[in-house]
Protein backbone atom coordinates (compact mmCIF):
# COMPACT_ATOMS: atom_id res chain seq x y z
CA UNK A 1 0.00 0.00 0.00
CA UNK A 2 1.46 3.39 -0.93
CA UNK A 3 2.40 5.53 2.01
CA UNK A 4 0.06 8.50 1.50
CA UNK A 5 -0.65 11.01 4.23
CA UNK A 6 -4.39 11.58 4.54
CA UNK A 7 -5.83 14.67 6.19
CA UNK A 8 -8.33 13.62 8.89
CA UNK A 9 -10.89 15.89 7.19
CA UNK A 10 -10.66 13.65 4.12
CA UNK A 11 -11.51 10.49 6.05
CA UNK A 12 -15.24 9.76 6.09
CA UNK A 13 -15.19 6.36 7.80
CA UNK A 14 -12.48 5.12 10.11
CA UNK A 15 -12.30 1.67 11.70
CA UNK A 16 -9.67 1.39 14.44
CA UNK A 17 -8.71 -2.06 15.75
CA UNK A 18 -12.28 -3.24 15.16
CA UNK A 19 -13.01 -6.59 16.77
CA UNK A 20 -16.28 -8.52 16.83
CA UNK A 21 -17.09 -11.75 18.62
CA UNK A 22 -20.35 -13.70 18.23
CA UNK A 23 -20.56 -16.25 21.04
CA UNK A 24 -17.24 -18.06 20.84
CA UNK A 25 -16.55 -17.10 17.24
CA UNK A 26 -14.20 -14.18 16.64
CA UNK A 27 -15.29 -12.89 13.23
CA UNK A 28 -13.27 -9.67 13.15
CA UNK A 29 -9.91 -9.74 14.92
CA UNK A 30 -8.22 -6.41 14.24
CA UNK A 31 -9.68 -4.44 11.37
CA UNK A 32 -8.11 -1.07 10.56
CA UNK A 33 -9.46 0.83 7.59
CA UNK A 34 -9.75 4.47 6.50
CA UNK A 35 -12.32 5.31 3.82
CA UNK A 36 -11.86 8.68 2.18
CA UNK A 37 -14.66 11.14 1.52
CA UNK A 38 -16.13 10.64 -1.95
CA UNK A 39 -14.31 7.43 -2.83
CA UNK A 40 -15.73 4.00 -3.59
CA UNK A 41 -14.11 1.44 -1.35
CA UNK A 42 -14.76 -2.19 -2.15
CA UNK A 43 -14.22 -4.75 0.60
CA UNK A 44 -13.55 -8.23 -0.75
CA UNK A 45 -13.16 -11.51 1.07
CA UNK A 46 -14.56 -14.99 1.38
CA UNK A 47 -18.21 -15.67 2.14
CA UNK A 48 -18.79 -15.78 5.88
CA UNK A 49 -15.55 -13.91 6.47
CA UNK A 50 -17.18 -10.89 8.15
CA UNK A 51 -17.51 -8.37 5.28
CA UNK A 52 -21.17 -7.66 6.01
CA UNK A 53 -20.32 -7.46 9.71
CA UNK A 54 -17.94 -4.59 8.92
CA UNK A 55 -20.71 -2.83 6.98
CA UNK A 56 -23.19 -3.26 9.84
CA UNK A 57 -20.68 -1.67 12.23
CA UNK A 58 -20.41 1.33 9.93
CA UNK A 59 -24.16 2.03 10.05
CA UNK A 60 -24.46 1.15 13.72
CA UNK A 61 -26.45 -2.06 13.40
CA UNK A 62 -23.79 -3.83 15.46
CA UNK A 63 -21.72 -2.71 18.42
CA UNK A 64 -18.03 -3.69 18.37
CA UNK A 65 -16.50 -6.08 20.88
CA UNK A 66 -13.29 -4.06 20.61
CA UNK A 67 -11.91 -0.98 18.86
CA UNK A 68 -13.96 1.92 17.55
CA UNK A 69 -15.90 3.17 14.55
CA UNK A 70 -15.64 6.83 13.55
CA UNK A 71 -17.89 8.46 10.95
CA UNK A 72 -17.09 11.97 9.74
CA UNK A 73 -14.75 12.46 12.72
CA UNK A 74 -17.46 11.46 15.24
CA UNK A 75 -16.89 8.27 17.23
CA UNK A 76 -20.19 6.39 17.00
CA UNK A 77 -19.40 3.12 18.70
CA UNK A 78 -16.93 1.44 21.00
CA UNK A 79 -17.59 -1.54 23.29
CA UNK A 80 -18.76 0.92 25.96
CA UNK A 81 -20.39 3.62 23.85
CA UNK A 82 -23.04 3.35 21.16
CA UNK A 83 -24.80 6.33 19.65
CA UNK A 84 -25.75 5.90 16.04
CA UNK A 85 -28.85 8.06 15.69
CA UNK A 86 -26.95 11.18 14.63
CA UNK A 87 -24.90 9.49 11.93
CA UNK A 88 -27.62 7.30 10.43
CA UNK A 89 -29.04 10.36 8.68
CA UNK A 90 -25.81 10.51 6.73
CA UNK A 91 -25.92 6.85 5.75
CA UNK A 92 -27.96 4.75 3.35
CA UNK A 93 -27.69 1.01 3.03
CA UNK A 94 -28.61 -1.39 0.25
CA UNK A 95 -29.11 -4.82 1.82
CA UNK A 96 -28.09 -8.08 0.19
CA UNK A 97 -31.64 -9.22 -0.65
CA UNK A 98 -33.02 -5.70 -0.89
CA UNK A 99 -34.86 -5.94 2.47
CA UNK A 100 -37.84 -4.09 0.98
CA UNK A 101 -40.87 -3.81 3.25
CA UNK A 102 -43.09 -6.53 1.77
CA UNK A 103 -46.36 -5.04 2.98
CA UNK A 104 -45.74 -1.72 1.19
CA UNK A 105 -45.69 -0.86 -2.50
CA UNK A 106 -42.42 0.13 -4.15
CA UNK A 107 -43.33 3.81 -3.96
CA UNK A 108 -44.32 3.49 -0.30
CA UNK A 109 -40.99 1.77 0.43
CA UNK A 110 -39.19 4.84 -0.86
CA UNK A 111 -41.62 7.35 0.64
CA UNK A 112 -42.03 5.87 4.11
CA UNK A 113 -38.80 7.02 5.79
CA UNK A 114 -38.92 10.26 3.80
CA UNK A 115 -42.39 11.09 5.13
CA UNK A 116 -41.60 10.11 8.71
CA UNK A 117 -38.39 12.10 8.89
CA UNK A 118 -39.63 15.15 7.03
CA UNK A 119 -43.10 15.94 8.39
CA UNK A 120 -42.83 19.39 6.80
CA UNK A 121 -42.97 17.87 3.28
CA UNK A 122 -46.34 17.84 1.54
CA UNK A 123 -47.58 14.59 -0.02
CA UNK A 124 -46.97 16.11 -3.47
CA UNK A 125 -43.34 16.86 -2.60
CA UNK A 126 -42.90 13.31 -1.31
CA UNK A 127 -44.32 11.82 -4.51
CA UNK A 128 -42.09 14.09 -6.61
CA UNK A 129 -39.02 12.86 -4.72
CA UNK A 130 -40.14 9.25 -5.19
CA UNK A 131 -40.48 9.84 -8.94
CA UNK A 132 -37.12 11.58 -9.08
CA UNK A 133 -35.35 8.75 -7.23
CA UNK A 134 -36.98 6.12 -9.44
CA UNK A 135 -35.78 8.03 -12.51
CA UNK A 136 -32.30 8.20 -11.03
CA UNK A 137 -32.18 4.40 -10.98
CA UNK A 138 -33.71 4.23 -14.46
CA UNK A 139 -37.14 2.97 -13.44
CA UNK A 140 -40.40 4.41 -14.72
CA UNK A 141 -42.81 6.10 -12.29
CA UNK A 142 -45.35 3.28 -12.82
CA UNK A 143 -43.06 1.02 -10.77
CA UNK A 144 -44.16 2.94 -7.68
CA UNK A 145 -47.43 0.98 -7.72
CA UNK A 146 -45.84 -2.48 -7.83
CA UNK A 147 -45.48 -4.64 -4.74
CA UNK A 148 -42.00 -6.01 -3.89
CA UNK A 149 -43.20 -9.59 -4.51
CA UNK A 150 -43.85 -8.65 -8.16
CA UNK A 151 -40.24 -7.51 -8.74
CA UNK A 152 -37.25 -9.54 -9.94
CA UNK A 153 -34.06 -9.75 -7.87
CA UNK A 154 -32.37 -6.99 -9.88
CA UNK A 155 -35.39 -4.72 -9.64
CA UNK A 156 -35.59 -5.23 -5.90
CA UNK A 157 -31.98 -4.14 -5.52
CA UNK A 158 -32.60 -1.06 -7.65
CA UNK A 159 -35.63 -0.11 -5.56
CA UNK A 160 -33.57 -0.73 -2.42
CA UNK A 161 -31.02 1.71 -3.83
CA UNK A 162 -33.76 4.27 -4.54
CA UNK A 163 -34.95 3.89 -0.96
CA UNK A 164 -31.40 4.33 0.35
CA UNK A 165 -30.81 7.53 -1.65
CA UNK A 166 -34.24 9.02 -0.87
CA UNK A 167 -32.87 10.62 2.29
CA UNK A 168 -29.87 12.12 0.44
CA UNK A 169 -27.17 10.25 2.36
CA UNK A 170 -23.49 11.19 2.25
CA UNK A 171 -22.48 7.54 2.43
CA UNK A 172 -24.07 4.55 0.67
CA UNK A 173 -23.25 1.05 1.89
CA UNK A 174 -23.85 -1.82 -0.54
CA UNK A 175 -24.03 -5.35 0.87
CA UNK A 176 -23.25 -7.80 -1.96
CA UNK A 177 -25.15 -5.75 -4.58
CA UNK A 178 -24.63 -8.21 -7.43
CA UNK A 179 -24.99 -11.53 -5.60
CA UNK A 180 -27.62 -13.77 -7.16
CA UNK A 181 -27.93 -11.67 -10.33
CA UNK A 182 -27.09 -12.62 -13.90
CA UNK A 183 -23.96 -10.97 -15.40
CA UNK A 184 -25.93 -8.41 -17.41
CA UNK A 185 -28.13 -7.31 -14.50
CA UNK A 186 -24.99 -7.26 -12.34
CA UNK A 187 -23.43 -4.83 -14.77
CA UNK A 188 -26.56 -2.65 -14.64
CA UNK A 189 -26.15 -2.49 -10.86
CA UNK A 190 -22.43 -1.70 -11.24
CA UNK A 191 -23.30 1.18 -13.57
CA UNK A 192 -25.83 2.45 -11.05
CA UNK A 193 -23.19 2.42 -8.30
CA UNK A 194 -20.89 4.45 -10.55
CA UNK A 195 -23.82 6.71 -11.48
CA UNK A 196 -24.61 7.44 -7.83
CA UNK A 197 -20.96 8.24 -7.25
CA UNK A 198 -20.89 10.66 -10.17
CA UNK A 199 -24.30 12.32 -9.69
CA UNK A 200 -24.58 12.41 -5.91
CA UNK A 201 -20.87 12.60 -5.00
CA UNK A 202 -21.36 10.15 -2.18
CA UNK A 203 -18.84 7.98 -0.37
CA UNK A 204 -19.58 4.36 -1.24
CA UNK A 205 -18.59 1.16 0.50
CA UNK A 206 -19.29 -2.02 -1.45
CA UNK A 207 -18.96 -5.47 0.03
CA UNK A 208 -18.65 -8.18 -2.59
CA UNK A 209 -16.89 -11.32 -3.69
CA UNK A 210 -17.70 -10.62 -7.35
CA UNK A 211 -14.31 -9.53 -8.70
CA UNK A 212 -15.70 -8.19 -12.01
CA UNK A 213 -17.91 -5.88 -10.01
CA UNK A 214 -15.10 -4.94 -7.63
CA UNK A 215 -12.69 -4.03 -10.43
CA UNK A 216 -15.36 -1.99 -12.23
CA UNK A 217 -16.67 0.17 -9.39
CA UNK A 218 -13.72 0.48 -6.99
CA UNK A 219 -11.45 3.43 -6.41
CA UNK A 220 -9.70 1.29 -3.83
CA UNK A 221 -10.08 -2.32 -2.75
CA UNK A 222 -9.54 -3.77 0.74
CA UNK A 223 -9.08 -7.50 1.27
CA UNK A 224 -10.46 -9.04 4.46
CA UNK A 225 -8.79 -12.28 5.46
CA UNK A 226 -9.06 -14.15 8.73
CA UNK A 227 -10.50 -11.13 10.56
CA UNK A 228 -7.82 -8.69 9.33
CA UNK A 229 -7.58 -6.26 6.43
CA UNK A 230 -4.48 -7.67 4.77
CA UNK A 231 -4.16 -5.27 1.85
CA UNK A 232 -5.67 -1.98 0.70
CA UNK A 233 -4.89 -0.62 -2.74
CA UNK A 234 -6.12 0.73 -6.03
CA UNK A 235 -7.51 -1.63 -8.64
CA UNK A 236 -4.12 -1.83 -10.39
CA UNK A 237 -2.30 -2.43 -7.13
CA UNK A 238 -4.66 -5.27 -6.25
CA UNK A 239 -4.41 -6.78 -9.76
CA UNK A 240 -0.59 -6.73 -9.45
CA UNK A 241 -0.49 -7.90 -5.84
CA UNK A 242 2.26 -10.09 -4.51
CA UNK A 243 0.23 -11.10 -1.45
CA UNK A 244 -0.57 -14.80 -1.94
CA UNK A 245 -3.93 -14.61 -0.12
CA UNK A 246 -5.15 -11.68 -2.23
CA UNK A 247 -3.85 -13.31 -5.39
CA UNK A 248 -5.58 -16.58 -4.52
CA UNK A 249 -8.88 -14.75 -4.00
CA UNK A 250 -8.85 -12.52 -7.10
CA UNK A 251 -7.82 -15.37 -9.37
CA UNK A 252 -10.22 -17.80 -7.72
CA UNK A 253 -7.75 -20.61 -6.99
CA UNK A 254 -8.32 -23.41 -4.54
CA UNK A 255 -4.62 -23.66 -3.61
CA UNK A 256 -2.50 -20.79 -2.27
CA UNK A 257 -0.28 -19.63 -5.16
CA UNK A 258 3.50 -19.61 -4.77
CA UNK A 259 6.50 -18.92 -6.93
CA UNK A 260 8.66 -16.05 -8.09
CA UNK A 261 7.15 -12.60 -7.44
CA UNK A 262 4.75 -13.89 -4.79
CA UNK A 263 5.39 -13.24 -1.10
CA UNK A 264 5.63 -16.09 1.37
CA UNK A 265 2.33 -16.60 3.21
CA UNK A 266 2.30 -14.66 6.48
CA UNK A 267 0.84 -16.24 9.61
CA UNK A 268 -2.37 -14.42 10.61
CA UNK B 1 -31.07 -32.81 22.76
CA UNK B 2 -28.69 -35.41 24.16
CA UNK B 3 -27.42 -32.80 26.65
CA UNK B 4 -30.32 -33.66 28.95
CA UNK B 5 -29.05 -37.25 29.16
CA UNK B 6 -25.36 -36.47 29.73
CA UNK B 7 -25.68 -33.57 32.18
CA UNK B 8 -29.29 -33.15 33.31
CA UNK B 9 -28.49 -30.63 36.07
CA UNK B 10 -26.54 -28.36 33.77
CA UNK B 11 -29.33 -28.66 31.19
CA UNK B 12 -31.95 -27.81 33.81
CA UNK B 13 -29.86 -24.91 35.12
CA UNK B 14 -29.47 -23.49 31.63
CA UNK B 15 -33.20 -23.86 30.97
CA UNK B 16 -34.03 -21.95 34.17
CA UNK B 17 -31.44 -19.26 33.43
CA UNK B 18 -32.69 -18.81 29.84
CA UNK B 19 -36.28 -18.73 31.13
CA UNK B 20 -35.48 -15.94 33.58
CA UNK B 21 -33.61 -13.97 30.91
CA UNK B 22 -36.55 -14.48 28.52
CA UNK B 23 -39.09 -13.21 31.05
CA UNK B 24 -36.87 -10.18 31.68
CA UNK B 25 -36.60 -9.48 27.96
CA UNK B 26 -40.38 -9.80 27.52
CA UNK B 27 -41.05 -7.30 30.31
CA UNK B 28 -38.43 -4.96 28.84
CA UNK B 29 -40.20 -5.23 25.46
CA UNK B 30 -43.52 -4.39 27.12
CA UNK B 31 -41.96 -1.40 28.88
CA UNK B 32 -40.39 -0.10 25.65
CA UNK B 33 -43.67 -0.44 23.74
CA UNK B 34 -45.75 1.22 26.47
CA UNK B 35 -43.29 4.14 26.49
CA UNK B 36 -44.09 4.73 22.81
CA UNK B 37 -47.89 4.75 23.16
CA UNK B 38 -48.13 8.58 22.79
CA UNK B 39 -46.54 8.23 19.32
CA UNK B 40 -49.41 6.04 18.05
CA UNK B 41 -51.56 9.05 17.14
CA UNK B 42 -48.99 10.12 14.52
CA UNK B 43 -49.56 6.95 12.46
CA UNK B 44 -53.16 5.87 13.15
CA UNK B 45 -53.33 4.07 9.79
CA UNK B 46 -50.73 1.53 10.96
CA UNK B 47 -52.79 0.65 14.04
CA UNK B 48 -56.06 0.51 12.08
CA UNK B 49 -54.48 -1.86 9.53
CA UNK B 50 -53.39 -4.16 12.35
CA UNK B 51 -56.79 -3.95 14.05
CA UNK B 52 -58.40 -5.14 10.84
CA UNK B 53 -55.85 -7.94 10.53
CA UNK B 54 -56.17 -9.08 14.16
CA UNK B 55 -59.84 -8.33 14.72
CA UNK B 56 -62.05 -8.15 11.67
CA UNK B 57 -60.28 -10.97 9.83
CA UNK B 58 -60.68 -13.29 12.83
CA UNK B 59 -64.46 -12.92 13.01
CA UNK B 60 -65.37 -15.77 10.59
CA UNK B 61 -63.26 -18.26 12.56
CA UNK B 62 -64.59 -17.03 15.90
CA UNK B 63 -68.12 -17.21 14.55
CA UNK B 64 -67.84 -20.95 14.09
CA UNK B 65 -65.85 -21.75 17.25
CA UNK B 66 -68.10 -19.60 19.45
CA UNK B 67 -71.40 -21.02 18.16
CA UNK B 68 -70.18 -24.53 18.81
CA UNK B 69 -68.75 -23.60 22.21
CA UNK B 70 -72.21 -22.36 23.27
CA UNK B 71 -73.84 -25.41 21.74
CA UNK B 72 -71.56 -27.80 23.64
CA UNK B 73 -72.07 -25.84 26.88
CA UNK B 74 -75.86 -26.18 26.48
CA UNK B 75 -75.72 -29.89 25.65
CA UNK B 76 -73.42 -30.70 28.58
CA UNK B 77 -75.45 -28.63 31.04
CA UNK B 78 -78.69 -30.26 30.01
CA UNK B 79 -77.14 -33.75 30.15
CA UNK B 80 -75.52 -33.28 33.56
CA UNK B 81 -78.46 -31.49 35.21
CA UNK B 82 -81.20 -33.63 33.62
CA UNK B 83 -83.81 -34.52 36.22
CA UNK B 84 -81.90 -32.63 38.95
CA UNK B 85 -82.82 -28.99 38.36
CA UNK B 86 -85.32 -27.14 36.16
CA UNK B 87 -84.54 -26.62 32.44
CA UNK B 88 -84.13 -22.86 32.81
CA UNK B 89 -80.86 -23.45 34.67
CA UNK B 90 -79.37 -24.63 31.38
CA UNK B 91 -79.43 -20.97 30.25
CA UNK B 92 -77.94 -19.91 33.58
CA UNK B 93 -75.13 -22.45 33.28
CA UNK B 94 -74.37 -21.45 29.69
CA UNK B 95 -74.26 -17.73 30.60
CA UNK B 96 -72.00 -18.30 33.60
CA UNK B 97 -69.61 -20.59 31.72
CA UNK B 98 -69.47 -18.46 28.60
CA UNK B 99 -69.13 -14.99 30.11
CA UNK B 100 -66.69 -15.90 32.87
CA UNK B 101 -64.48 -18.51 31.24
CA UNK B 102 -65.25 -20.05 27.87
CA UNK B 103 -65.70 -16.80 25.93
CA UNK B 104 -62.46 -15.09 26.99
CA UNK B 105 -60.15 -18.11 27.22
CA UNK B 106 -61.29 -19.88 24.06
CA UNK B 107 -61.18 -16.62 22.10
CA UNK B 108 -57.65 -16.03 23.38
CA UNK B 109 -56.49 -19.55 22.53
CA UNK B 110 -58.03 -19.38 19.06
CA UNK B 111 -56.37 -15.99 18.49
CA UNK B 112 -53.02 -17.27 19.80
CA UNK B 113 -53.24 -19.97 17.14
CA UNK B 114 -54.38 -17.68 14.37
CA UNK B 115 -52.86 -14.22 14.86
CA UNK B 116 -50.22 -14.89 17.54
CA UNK B 117 -48.49 -17.48 15.37
CA UNK B 118 -48.89 -15.24 12.30
CA UNK B 119 -47.24 -12.38 14.23
CA UNK B 120 -44.25 -14.58 15.15
CA UNK B 121 -43.93 -15.78 11.55
CA UNK B 122 -44.17 -12.23 10.17
CA UNK B 123 -41.59 -10.74 12.55
CA UNK B 124 -39.33 -13.81 12.19
CA UNK B 125 -39.42 -13.51 8.39
CA UNK B 126 -38.78 -9.77 8.58
CA UNK B 127 -35.76 -10.45 10.77
CA UNK B 128 -34.41 -13.11 8.41
CA UNK B 129 -34.93 -10.94 5.33
CA UNK B 130 -33.20 -8.01 7.13
CA UNK B 131 -36.35 -5.87 7.03
CA UNK B 132 -35.94 -5.13 10.74
CA UNK B 133 -32.34 -4.05 10.13
CA UNK B 134 -33.61 -1.91 7.24
CA UNK B 135 -35.90 -0.03 9.64
CA UNK B 136 -32.88 0.73 11.83
CA UNK B 137 -30.74 1.65 8.84
CA UNK B 138 -33.40 4.14 7.71
CA UNK B 139 -33.40 5.62 11.22
CA UNK B 140 -36.94 4.31 11.79
CA UNK B 141 -37.71 2.82 15.19
CA UNK B 142 -39.07 -0.75 14.65
CA UNK B 143 -40.74 -0.69 18.05
CA UNK B 144 -42.72 2.37 17.08
CA UNK B 145 -43.67 1.33 13.54
CA UNK B 146 -43.98 -2.44 13.97
CA UNK B 147 -44.49 -3.35 17.62
CA UNK B 148 -46.70 -0.48 18.81
CA UNK B 149 -49.50 -0.81 16.20
CA UNK B 150 -49.62 -4.57 16.79
CA UNK B 151 -49.63 -4.12 20.56
CA UNK B 152 -52.57 -1.71 20.39
CA UNK B 153 -54.44 -3.96 17.96
CA UNK B 154 -54.10 -6.99 20.25
CA UNK B 155 -54.87 -4.92 23.36
CA UNK B 156 -58.14 -3.52 22.02
CA UNK B 157 -59.33 -6.21 19.63
CA UNK B 158 -59.00 -9.28 21.88
CA UNK B 159 -61.56 -7.93 24.41
CA UNK B 160 -63.88 -6.88 21.56
CA UNK B 161 -63.64 -10.34 20.02
CA UNK B 162 -64.10 -11.93 23.43
CA UNK B 163 -67.40 -10.06 23.97
CA UNK B 164 -68.52 -10.94 20.45
CA UNK B 165 -67.54 -14.56 21.02
CA UNK B 166 -69.51 -14.71 24.28
CA UNK B 167 -72.66 -13.41 22.60
CA UNK B 168 -72.24 -15.81 19.69
CA UNK B 169 -71.84 -18.67 22.17
CA UNK B 170 -75.06 -17.61 23.89
CA UNK B 171 -76.76 -17.74 20.49
CA UNK B 172 -75.21 -21.17 19.86
CA UNK B 173 -76.57 -22.37 23.20
CA UNK B 174 -80.02 -20.95 22.46
CA UNK B 175 -80.11 -22.58 19.03
CA UNK B 176 -79.17 -25.96 20.52
CA UNK B 177 -81.76 -25.66 23.28
CA UNK B 178 -84.57 -24.81 20.88
CA UNK B 179 -83.65 -27.25 18.10
CA UNK B 180 -82.24 -30.22 19.97
CA UNK B 181 -83.05 -30.08 23.66
CA UNK B 182 -86.71 -29.16 23.63
CA UNK B 183 -86.14 -26.10 25.82
CA UNK B 184 -88.16 -23.03 24.81
CA UNK B 185 -86.63 -19.67 23.98
CA UNK B 186 -88.45 -18.13 26.94
CA UNK B 187 -87.05 -20.73 29.38
CA UNK B 188 -83.53 -20.27 28.01
CA UNK B 189 -83.83 -16.48 28.14
CA UNK B 190 -85.09 -16.37 31.74
CA UNK B 191 -82.27 -18.75 32.67
CA UNK B 192 -79.72 -16.41 31.12
CA UNK B 193 -80.98 -13.53 33.27
CA UNK B 194 -81.18 -15.58 36.46
CA UNK B 195 -78.09 -15.11 38.69
CA UNK B 196 -76.51 -12.89 36.02
CA UNK B 197 -74.01 -10.50 37.57
CA UNK B 198 -72.38 -7.59 35.69
CA UNK B 199 -69.11 -8.79 37.14
CA UNK B 200 -69.38 -11.97 35.05
CA UNK B 201 -69.11 -9.94 31.88
CA UNK B 202 -66.56 -7.43 33.19
CA UNK B 203 -64.25 -10.12 34.57
CA UNK B 204 -64.17 -11.66 31.09
CA UNK B 205 -63.36 -8.29 29.51
CA UNK B 206 -60.65 -7.47 32.05
CA UNK B 207 -59.05 -10.88 31.47
CA UNK B 208 -59.18 -10.36 27.72
CA UNK B 209 -57.08 -7.19 27.90
CA UNK B 210 -54.39 -9.21 29.70
CA UNK B 211 -54.75 -12.07 27.22
CA UNK B 212 -54.28 -9.66 24.30
CA UNK B 213 -51.04 -8.34 25.80
CA UNK B 214 -49.77 -11.89 26.45
CA UNK B 215 -50.42 -13.06 22.87
CA UNK B 216 -48.76 -9.95 21.43
CA UNK B 217 -45.68 -10.15 23.68
CA UNK B 218 -45.04 -13.84 23.07
CA UNK B 219 -45.64 -13.59 19.31
CA UNK B 220 -43.39 -10.55 18.89
CA UNK B 221 -40.70 -11.89 21.23
CA UNK B 222 -40.46 -15.29 19.56
CA UNK B 223 -40.47 -13.62 16.13
CA UNK B 224 -37.56 -11.38 17.17
CA UNK B 225 -35.62 -14.40 18.40
CA UNK B 226 -36.42 -16.65 15.43
CA UNK B 227 -33.42 -18.49 14.00
CA UNK B 228 -32.61 -18.23 10.31
CA UNK B 229 -34.51 -20.21 7.70
CA UNK B 230 -37.90 -21.84 7.42
CA UNK B 231 -37.18 -24.11 10.37
CA UNK B 232 -36.35 -21.13 12.59
CA UNK B 233 -39.60 -19.37 11.70
CA UNK B 234 -41.56 -22.62 12.17
CA UNK B 235 -40.01 -23.06 15.62
CA UNK B 236 -40.89 -19.48 16.52
CA UNK B 237 -44.56 -19.96 15.62
CA UNK B 238 -44.69 -23.26 17.52
CA UNK B 239 -43.11 -21.67 20.60
CA UNK B 240 -45.58 -18.79 20.37
CA UNK B 241 -48.64 -21.05 20.33
CA UNK B 242 -47.36 -23.35 23.08
CA UNK B 243 -46.13 -20.58 25.41
CA UNK B 244 -49.26 -18.50 24.75
CA UNK B 245 -51.62 -21.38 25.62
CA UNK B 246 -49.72 -22.16 28.82
CA UNK B 247 -49.42 -18.49 29.84
CA UNK B 248 -53.09 -17.81 29.04
CA UNK B 249 -54.25 -20.63 31.28
CA UNK B 250 -51.88 -19.60 34.10
CA UNK B 251 -52.96 -15.95 33.91
CA UNK B 252 -56.60 -17.02 33.60
CA UNK B 253 -56.23 -18.79 36.93
CA UNK B 254 -54.37 -15.85 38.53
CA UNK B 255 -56.91 -13.25 37.39
CA UNK B 256 -59.78 -15.49 38.51
CA UNK B 257 -58.21 -15.71 41.96
CA UNK B 258 -57.71 -11.93 42.12
CA UNK B 259 -61.13 -10.95 40.73
CA UNK B 260 -63.34 -13.48 42.48
CA UNK B 261 -61.66 -13.54 45.87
Amino acid sequence: MPNVTINSQDVMIQLKHLRKVFGRQEVLRDVNLDIRRGETMVIIGQSGGGKSVILKHMIGLLQPSGGEVTIDNITISTPKFFDTRTIRKKMGMVFQMGALFDSMSTGENIAFALREQNPQFSEEQIQNIVREKLELINLRAEFAQKMPAELSGGMRKRVALARAIALNPEVILYDEPTTGLDPITSDVINDLILDMQRKLRVTSVVVTHDMASAFKVADRIAMLYNGHIIQVGTVDEIKNTTNPYVLQFITGQRELPSGPGIDAPAAL
Amino acid sequence: MTAILYSPFRFLGRMIFEGIVGVGEIFWLLFQVVLRIPLARKNPELTIRQMVSVGVSSIPLLFITSLFTGAVAAVQSEYNFRGLIPDRFVGTAVAKMVFIELGPILTAIVLAGRVGSALAAEIGSMKNKEELAAYDALNLDPLRYLALPRFLAFFFMVPCLSVLSSFLAIIGGWFTCVIGLDISSYTYYTGLQYLFDDMDLFSGIIKSFIFGVIIFLLGYYHGLNADAGAKGVGQATMKTVVSSCVSLLVFDFLTAVVIFS
